[in-house]
């Protein structure tokens, strides 16, 4: 509890120092900027090549500290992946199983709270499709807290197909489609 | 088939939209011959209007009007039109519009105001030439389709007896990005216009029985709820978000409640509330699915899906949720059933292989018949017109969900909605 509550003040000042770099740059490339927007600046003149590049954001991936800020991450970005689902089902099979296992093992580490969002392919209708998320996102959501994660922690919604991830009506699409995502709220 | 007559009273009726009423010649009976059936139809000629002044702007309401009139005659069922420039003589009709138009004589660019124009309509017979409406209009410049359907209405109640559908709309979902918006457009096509514009996704819209709100399902930080919006100002009003999905409303026919699937952190059942939100009733208690429900036209039934069995099947309960009967006993998924204004028929959507279909029945489950086929790829969402001839759905089979309008007497196609993006969801008003 202690140590998460130093790792975020750690983290906001070095997120700190990052934004005050950031606006400092920004400010250079505004007087840059500036040059180029003075309407005589080039008027009667060849000079606007000689105007020096834009600068280039720096390397700032040493700064990234080593406990990620998991608060504005895509679960996605710390182990967290979707699963799939048979058609017209809402079951988890072994592999969903496996997946929710270390995706359980990630989220007690991160700590955050999650969005999961039942999805469905096309077929069917649609108000069938958002029940049959909100199963399937119910499903996943009680295999979760199973595995020790608070259920305090997710959230839970269906889009049922009228948020597909991948468009077209071929079996890969509609199995692309038939998932539970997880999200930040 | 057996001719029915029906006698028509004609009658003077003051007109709502409009300050001038009607000067009928003579106030007579008539006998009409009537079938009703689809195939035999009434033909009507729809001249041109005469304009009689006002330039260009008359010119263009005599075409709006002649267009709007004749369209409506057509989308009925019920008639088939000659359209006739000038007064040609032509073939069999049996009746004749014919008309003028007249522009304001003030100049309304002094005033800053629209004048509205002066419109006579008449209906006589053919070749009798016998006066049986004569209607007079004061539209402004933007009323002019909607006095033609006025007109449609009057000619189609004059004619057959029957309530036309000229003056309704339909709303639906039109999907963009990753939001979809509400939109309503006349029953013709025309008038598009957009209600919603939040980047989210808006469901499942229905009408009040009297036009002016639209309940729907949207999402707010992620949680469904269903919303009212006021046709009349676009403003929206939440009316409840339960946990977990808060859809499929259908206003009761005395627009004092909803019905509505909520699932309330457990599994979706059907409820009646409030236009505020407030339970009345949970209608449903089982571990499965239901949804999608359908108030029956006196309001006392409804139709909903339930999976109880496995599979998404249709099942009348009464509005204590008592009286349970499955309906449908044929195909493996059936779903979104609406009850036909005049009760005697249901149309919902069902499973054929990897499509899905439109079907119309008898409510009591008799006479099925899947009216749409796998050449219309996937079909969804039917609605009923307040006619309970024409049925509304969306279709892919362009390549993109689209509208389209069945005649159900006819068996007859018509395309509602154009364009690139999706349509889904539609819901015919009264």
């Amino acid at each position: 509890m202690n140590r998460g509550w130093m790792n975020r003040t750690m983290m906001m000042v070095t997120g700190m120092t990052l934004v005050l770099a950031l606006v400092l740059l920004a400010g250079c490339g505004g007087s840059n900027n500036d040059v180029q927007d003075d309407p005589t600046a080039g008027m009667g003149t060849d000079q606007v090549e000689d105007l020096p590049p834009p600068p280039v954001a720096e390397d700032t991936t040493d700064q990234i500290p080593a406990t990620p800020d998991y608060d504005t991450m895509d679960p996605a970005e710390y182990g967290v992946d979707d699963v799939f689902f048979a058609f017209d089902q809402y079951e988890l099979d072994n592999e969903s199983m496996g997946i929710l296992s270390a995706n359980a093992r990630a989220m007690r580490e991160a700590g955050t709270t999650i969005l999961i969002s039942g999805h469905c392919d096309e077929r069917g209708t649609l108000e069938y499709n958002l029940a049959l998320g909100e199963k399937r996102a119910n499903a996943v959501r009680d295999y979760l807290v199973s595995l020790g994660v608070s259920k305090s922690k997710l959230r839970v919604t269906s889009y049922g197909e009228n948020r597909p991830f991948s468009r077209g009506s071929t079996e890969d699409a509609w199995a692309q489609n038939r998932r539970a995502h997880f999200e930040r709220p | 088939m057996m001719l029915h007559p029906s006698k028509i009273h004609l009658s003077v009726v003051c007109i709502l939209l409009l300050a001038c009423s009607a000067s009928l010649a003579q106030n007579s009976e008539f006998e009409i011959s009537h079938t009703g059936n689809a195939f035999i139809k009434t033909d009507v000629e729809v001249n041109t209007l005469d304009v009689l002044s006002g330039g260009d702007a008359s010119v263009e309401a005599s075409d709006i009007l002649t267009r709007i009139i004749g369209n409506d005659l057509i989308f009925s069922g019920m008639f088939r039109i000659e359209a006739a420039e000038g007064g040609t003589d032509s073939l069999n009709f049996e009746y004749t519009i014919e008309g003028t138009v007249e522009g304001p004589l003030r100049d309304a660019g002094q005033t800053g105001e629209i004048a509205p124009t002066t419109i006579s309509l008449n209906l006589l017979t053919w070749p009798g030439r016998q006066l049986l409406l004569n209607k007079r209009y004061r539209p402004l410049p933007s009323q002019m389709r909607s006095t033609g359907h006025h007109f449609a209405n009057e000619v189609i109640y004059a004619l057959t007896g029957e309530r036309g559908i000229a003056m309704t709309r339909v709303v639906f979902s039109r999907s963009t990005g990753d939001g979809s918006d509400l939109y309503a457009v006349d029953y013709d096509g025309e008038g598009l216009l957009r209600l919603t514009a939040n980047r989210v996704l808006n469901l499942c819209p229905s009408w009040s029985p009297d036009g002016s709100e639209i309940a729907f399902t949207s999402y707010r930080n992620h949680q469904q709820g269903l919303f009212i919006l006021d046709t009349s100002n676009g403003k929206v009003r939440p009316v409840t978000s339960q946990e977990g999905l808060n859809f499929g409303a259908d206003w009761h026919p005395d627009g004092e409640e909803l019905l509505v699937s909520m699932s309330r952190g457990g599994n979706p059942e059907i409820y009646r509330i409030t236009p505020a939100g407030k339970i009345i009733k949970r209608l449903t208690v089982s571990k499965a699915i239901e949804i999608s429900p359908s108030w029956a036209p006196g309001g006392r039934d409804l139709v909903f899906t339930s999976d109880r069995t496995g599979t998404p099947q249709l099942y009348i309960i009464d509005s204590d949720g008592a009286g349970r009967r499955r309906l449908t006993f044929e195909g493996r998924y059936n779903d979104s059933a609406v009850w036909s204004p005049g009760g005697d028929k249901i149309a919902y959507a069902t499973r054929e292989g990897n499509t899905t279909q439109i079907v119309v029945m008898k409510s009591t489950g008799e006479d099925r018949r899947v009216v749409t086929d796998a050449r219309w790829r996937n079909c969804e969402d039917p609605s009923w017109a307040p006619d309970g001839r024409h049925l509304v759905f969306a279709s892919d089979r362009s390549g993109v969900f689209k509208l389209y309008v069945y005649d159900d007497e006819e068996g007859s196609f018509r395309q509602l909605t154009f364009g690139d993006d999706p349509d889904i969801s539609p819901a015919w008003s009264n």
